[in-house]
């Protein structure tokens, strides 16, 4: 349906996407994972034809965007993420300005915002001023002046930023419901919505693409990794130092409380019974020890906070974080789910 | 077509549905009135010379000047500043639009609104006609001089709302283009020279509204206008296009 061929786009010297290929097929539904300033909203606005590439090039239903212009625009219905509405004009008769700037004929512009109204539950708002309107409503009248053409594909920027969790139930329940006829390609840097709404996630990061598949296959190729969970009473200065030195241990990050760590295990590997052995040699007491298989929240963060050990484990992703722009990384990803 | 026609209308409604149409409409409306009560006193003087009072009221007096100079950037300084700001020139732009048909809808929109403030002129020429005779030949023409160097100005101001997120910045900028355009004119006689005295007569504003308002109508002033003004227009469309600013 839409390809993005080696996208890059910069701004003076910051590159915020860097070569950036992918496709999303007919009927998929496809999440941009990333945190803030990962890239997201440039990706979307090359592939909605808004902002042309530095270099590469969009190709949708085969045909470039920005060679054959307007036909190929039509193809798109687009939701950004600041859901800029004109608010001097009803919902109503916004939907009918849309309706003409799409070049639909009277009746069909007619039949069309009718049925949009509907499917975008806004009949009880239709004749009110949009300026009036609360943040969810406007969400929905965007959405549905994104839809009303019908697009082959629709791109959702940030759909659920910005709402109350009810607000948020609301428009993942009509986004899932837009899932069944439309091909979705949706930004989000939430992750429950991902594992919620997509058939297949791409993760970003710093304007690179860092891992991509199905929730499910993301966590398969993690699932030799594991993360052992202790706490550890009694345990000296160099208590980390013995710990990442045990076989199969990659690294070792402190746990949230005093005494507790973290330790990233290579895949295939089960340093419990030598965890345990350590601790009765160095005479620690331990407290707790969990195996934790990652969960994508994991994988997220880790992918996304320029670990390269980590990350370069991910299956099959090209994985290069570099760490000369890492400082303003994100503390961790919000998490907003009713 | 229809998607321009869409621009045009949402424009059209912006402008009555905001409070800055009918201030400037009252301020346009309450400077000609007084102008024309003013002129007609005047002529009323027996010791003051003969004339027509509409022929004064368009090309004669600076207070035109005034009123367009100020009415033009405040017309067109939303247009496409305002898309801008608020974020709404994304889906404006993605949708199967040309900038020149969101630059030219645009441009109607405000030439529209600028004959609608002109239109209450018109009872100026009815009150007179009733009293005396109206020579209705140089009326017609000093309005087409109105609609034609307004469109000029408004052109200007469509350019300079492509230019800036900030309807300020783009008010002044108006002005900044307007200005000299009004003024180019008064640099005739700076030069000696026949050539360059004779371009800068050709391009007097006041020198052309002068001759507008006595009937002469020169084509070659209608040609000035309309290609300079789509000379800004296609300029704003280009601007627009210039997508690296956003």
């Amino acid at each position: 349906m839409i390809e993005a061929h080696q996208l890059t786009r910069r701004y003076g010297e910051f590159t915020a996407v860097d070569d950036v290929s992918f496709a999303v097929d007919e009927g998929e539904i496809v999440g941009i994972l990333g945190p803030n300033g990962a890239g997201k909203t440039t990706t979307i606005r090359m592939i909605t034809g808004f902002l042309p590439p530095t270099s590469g090039r969009v190709t949708v239903g085969g045909r470039d965007l920005f060679a054959d212009g307007e036909a190929v625009r039509r193809q798109i219905g687009y939701l950004p993420e600041n859901v800029a509405l004109y608010p001097e004009m009803r919902v109503v008769e916004y939907l009918g300005y849309r309706a003409q700037l799409m070049g639909m004929a009277r009746g069909e512009a007619a039949s069309a915002i009718g049925k949009t109204i509907e499917r975008c539950l806004l009949a009880e708002v239709a004749g009110q001023i949009i300026g009036t309107l609360s943040r969810g409503y406007r969400q929905r009248v965007a959405l549905a002046a994104a839809i009303l053409h019908e697009p082959g594909m629709l791109v959702l920027d940030e759909p659920t930023v910005g709402l109350d969790p009810k607000q948020i139930v609301a428009i993942r329940e009509l986004i899932r419901e837009l899932g069944r006829q439309h091909t979705l390609l949706l930004s989000t840097h939430i992750l429950p919505e991902v594992e919620l709404l997509c058939d297949r996630v791409m993760i970003i990061d710093r304007g690179r693409i860092v891992a991509s598949g199905t929730p499910d296959s993301l966590r398969e190729s993690w699932v030799g990794t594991t993360t052992l969970r202790l706490t550890l009473k009694e345990a000296g200065r160099g208590a980390a130092e013995t710990l990442a030195a045990l076989g199969g241990v990659t690294a070792v990050r402190p746990g949230e409380e005093a005494g507790s760590f973290l330790l990233d295990c290579a895949a295939d590997t089960d340093p419990r019974e030598e965890v345990f052995r350590a601790a009765v040699a160095a005479g620690w007491v331990l407290l707790e020890m969990v195996r934790e298989r990652a969960s994508l929240e994991d994988i997220f963060v880790r992918l996304t906070t320029g670990d390269e050990a980590v990350a370069g484990a991910a299956g099959g992703a090209e994985a290069e974080p570099e760490s000369a722009a890492g400082d303003s990384r994100p503390e961790s990803i919000e998490e907003v789910e009713p | 077509m229809r998607s321009l026609m869409a621009i045009l209308k949402r424009e059209l409604r912006a402008y009555f549905f905001a409070p800055l149409a009918y201030v400037v409409a009252a301020l346009l409306l309450l400077v000609n009135g007084a102008v024309f009560w003013l002129i007609v006193s005047y002529l009323n003087d027996p010791r003051a010379g003969i004339g027509a009072p509409l022929e004064l009221f368009f090309g004669q007096t600076v207070f035109f000047w005034l009123v367009l100079l100020f009415v033009a950037p405040v017309v067109t300084m939303r247009l496409l500043s305002e898309e801008r700001r608020s974020g709404t020139i994304e889906v404006l732009m993605t949708a199967p639009v040309s900038e020149a048909k969101v630059v030219v809808g645009k441009y109607l929109a405000a030439l529209t609104f600028y004959v609608f403030l002109w239109l209450p002129t018109v009872v100026y020429a009815i009150i007179l006609s009733r009293y005396s005779e109206v020579d209705w030949g140089p009326v017609g023409s000093g309005y087409l001089g109105v609609v034609g160097i307004g469109g000029l100005l408004l052109a200007a101001g469509v350019l300079a709302s492509s230019l800036s997120r900030s309807q300020l910045v783009a008010a002044v900028l108006t002005f900044a283009i307007a200005g000299p355009l009004f003024a180019v004119g008064f640099l005739e006689f700076l030069f000696t020279g026949d050539v360059l005295r004779e371009l800068f007569g050709y391009l007097s504003l006041p020198r052309h509204m002068e001759d507008f308002s006595r009937g002469i109508v020169d084509s070659r002033r209608l040609v000035y206008y309309v290609s300079v003004s789509a000379l800004f227009l296609f300029l704003a469309a280009r601007a627009l296009a210039a997508k690296k600013w956003r």
